[in-house]
């Protein structure tokens, strides 16, 4: 009900808006990023995850997580999607 | 430069000096004592430490040494980054947080901590039996324990154990003996010894003697 929650606190911000901030924050949701990077180092540690596949998904893990922290820190003062 | 002291943990009162990489290039551990306690710590010139993987390493190597080093030592580490200005500070630090390093010294004596990790196959869960099997196989060799994080849905079971020296080769034959019983479909992370990180919570500054 979150989102009614919020038209009726909030009125004037549309439903369109609401859930393009829940698509952001589910896309850009850093602390999903930072368990994928521990599972990786975790596989390639028991010897599952070859070298270079971990190094590929490492770095690419950490390019996510850092346009992840820049748009959330962007998003920071607009909606608050409750959960 | 000024020459301060970074700080890894405190053991009781003793005369360490090793020969040991620690943070920031340092080449030498030694003790500095207030009262019946010892920091142990090393020269640093800043006491601001970059918190690099490197130095994070040094961090923990040091506090391994310690904690094996001529029989082993109980040690309540500190977490990474507390560099004091000078002696005068760190003691003033270790007099403001006595009554908490003293009893986070006894709680741990005789102690260490292991980390197990078991990793579950990609294709199927693990049934509940065999996962309440293992945690209870590990929980009667051990006098305390943790629940890590679960960051993986392969993650069966993230826990920190707090293991008395004595019951060391107890917990090593429990870990062999699941690694026998489920090896084909679980993978085990065994890791360790560590200071007890997860089983003492002191937290102390360089401006401020707060304790918890």
């Amino acid at each position: 009900m979150l989102i009614l929650d919020d038209l009726l606190i909030r009125p004037f911000v549309s439903l369109l808006d609401i859930l393009h901030t829940m698509a952001l924050d589910q896309t850009y949701d850093t602390s999903a990023i930072r368990d994928e990077l521990k599972e990786n180092q975790l596989l390639y540690e028991i010897g599952e995850r070859p070298e270079a596949e971990y190094r590929r998904r490492k770095q690419e893990l950490e390019q996510k997580l850092s346009m992840a922290e820049e748009i959330r820190e962007q998003m920071r003062d607009r909606i608050q999607v409750k959960r | 430069m000024a020459q301060h002291l970074y700080t890894y943990g405190v053991i009781k009162q003793d005369d360490l000096e090793l020969e040991v990489d620690g943070v920031d290039g340092a080449d030498r551990i030694y003790t500095v004592d207030y009262r019946t306690l010892s920091a142990v710590v090393s020269d640093i010139d800043t006491t601001d430490p970059d918190r690099t993987d490197q130095n994070v390493q040094a961090h923990n190597a040091v506090l391994q040494e310690v904690l094996q080093y001529d029989g082993g030592r109980s040690v309540v580490p500190m977490s990474f980054g507390m560099a004091f200005k000078n002696a005068r500070t760190l003691k003033g630090v270790m007099r403001g947080a006595r009554r908490a390093l003293r009893s986070g010294l006894q709680d741990i004596d005789g102690t260490v901590e292991l980390g197990v990790k078991v990793i579950g196959p990609e294709e199927h869960p693990v049934p509940e039996e065999v996962q309440v099997s293992i945690a209870d196989r590990l929980s009667a060799v051990s006098i305390g324990e943790t629940d890590n994080d679960l960051f993986s849905d392969r993650l069966v079971l993230n826990k920190s154990y707090l293991v008395e020296r004595e019951q060391r080769a107890a917990f090593d034959e429990a870990i062999d003996a699941i690694e026998e019983a489920h090896g084909e479909t679980l993978r085990v992370q065994y890791t360790g010894p560590w200071a007890p990180y997860n089983f003492v919570d002191i937290h102390i500054g360089a401006g401020q003697q707060s304790e918890r």
